[in-house]
């Protein structure tokens, strides 16, 4: 049986803040869900302000730590995805695929594997040996170029992953990023020593999404108003 | 009134110790059971008690204004006898499974909670399990927590309207005993069952096993 290539649009939020961005997820993710699945996979493309973030396990991170990222001038979330603390900034390219699993496959192990080969489909492209490790993500060696994090509910998917494209890498100094003690973190620019800034890395990754996840990429306009709720197409 | 319907159902029964049930038990039979019974299983309660004794139960009440704890004996509808109940023990004890490849193993009136192999190996290695305090009270599909697994939290859904009554304690240092052992020791909560009926609805094992089958071809 040839399996008929499943739909995904593309939406580029641009600069947004976090916050609007997790607004602008849960709301598509509501839409899947009432419309029982009807409504269309949706890719989100975007760029945050300083912030960092973390996951569902958040009793290992108190309001004092808190407070001190806070006052370092950058926003801090706990939210509902999977994964420990990262940060996002500008430089760094932002993907938020809101899909419905089952329009690919209903694993959430299977999502996140194909996420990983994503980006190392794109870190070929330009040239770099990416791979991934027992640690979640995509990594150069021994630094991470790439965070995943993400949520399922009744298979529709939120969150994502963060590509460090021409990230100020010195916010990252500040934590633990992920947990994971004694590995770094990298960029594109980095590992190819020259700047590489999010608008060149968006071509390559939709390109290795389409292959990866084997769909059909559109660029439709969804009315998305960054400061107002979102409004049906 | 408003007395809780399980009170009800409880005095009755303590009551009606010196009369002969109508359905021929021993009075002492009904009073064990009553001792016994769990506050939750209002349903079953009620047509036990009415057959048995019409009484003023009002001077009884204050004995039952705690809670009883005990693990409860499931109280078949029919009739107070001791080999009704094992049958329906017996019968409780399959796993019936929903289509969120969720388990529920009924015990005793006390529903235990997992996740399928189905599940576990879809998920991944589970890394942290995000589960509701004792004592929340869940609606049928309501989300109750989440499990954590390659870096994805994947949201839980109640298979049952109940309340917690206990989560499993050795999760918190041993996570992966969801992938490992998902129908025994990788339990994930225990819950009362307010509504019987909710069980029969579910899937049993075959008809789960059909189901997954019919996903694995899509």
């Amino acid at each position: 049986m040839t399996a008929l290539k499943a739909a995904v649009s593309v939406v580029n939020l641009g600069r947004i803040p976090y916050g609007r961005a997790l607004e602008v997820q849960q709301r598509f993710v509501r839409q899947h869900l009432d419309s029982l699945f009807q409504f269309p996979n949706i890719l989100l493309l975007c760029e945050h302000e300083p912030v960092y973030t973390i996951g569902i396990r958040q009793a290992m991170y108190s309001a004092e730590e808190e407070n001190r990222l806070k006052n370092l001038g950058a926003e801090f979330y706990r939210t509902n995805r999977g994964g420990l603390i990262t940060f996002h900034g500008p430089g760094q390219l932002v993907c938020y695929p809101i899909l419905n699993l089952g329009c690919f496959k209903k694993s959430v192990r299977w999502y996140v594997c194909e996420l990983e080969r994503t980006v190392i489909n794109l870190c070929h492209r330009f040239g770099i040996k990416a791979s991934t490790s027992p640690d979640t993500g995509v990594w150069v060696g021994d630094n991470k170029i790439c965070a995943i994090g993400i949520n399922c509910r009744m298979y529709v998917t939120s969150h994502g992953l963060a590509l460090n494209c021409n990230t100020d890498m010195r916010w990252f100094e500040n934590i633990v990023p992920c947990g994971i003690h004694g590995k770094g973190v990298t960029s594109l620019s980095q590992e190819l020593q020259r700047e590489v800034p999010v608008t060149e890395a968006v071509p390559p990754l939709l390109e290795a999404f389409a292959e990866q996840f084997n769909c059909r990429l559109s660029f439709e306009d969804l009315h998305i108003n960054k400061e107002n709720p979102v409004t049906e197409k | 009134d408003d007395f809780p319907q399980s009170r009800i159902a409880v005095t009755v029964c303590l009551v009606g110790r010196d009369r002969a049930c109508d359905d021929g038990a021993r009075p002492s039979d009904c009073l064990e059971y009553a001792i016994h019974y769990s506050l939750y299983a209002v349903k079953m309660a009620m047509f036990v008690s009415l057959r048995c004794v019409s009484a003023n139960f009002s001077s009884v009440l204050p004995l039952f204004s705690r809670t009883i704890r005990a693990p409860s004996v499931r109280l078949s509808w029919k009739a107070c006898t001791p080999r009704t109940l094992s049958t329906a023990s017996q019968l409780s004890a399959a796993l019936k499974f929903t289509d969120k490849h969720e388990w529920v193993r009924v015990e005793g009136g006390v529903g235990t909670v997992g996740i399928s192999n189905f599940a576990q190996e879809a998920l991944g290695d589970v890394v942290y399990c995000g589960l509701p305090e004792v004592g929340t009270k869940l609606e049928q599909m309501e989300e109750f927590g989440a499990l954590e697994s390659v870096k994805a939290a994947s949201e839980l859904y109640s298979p049952l309207t109940g309340e917690v009554t206990e989560i499993n304690q050795e999760l918190a240092d041993n996570p992966g005993l969801v992938n490992k052992s998902c129908y025994e020791n990788g339990w994930l909560i225990k819950m009362t069952i307010d509504n019987p009926a909710e069980v029969d609805a579910l899937m049993d094992e075959a008809a789960y096993e059909k189901f997954i089958k019919s996903i694995d071809s899509e």
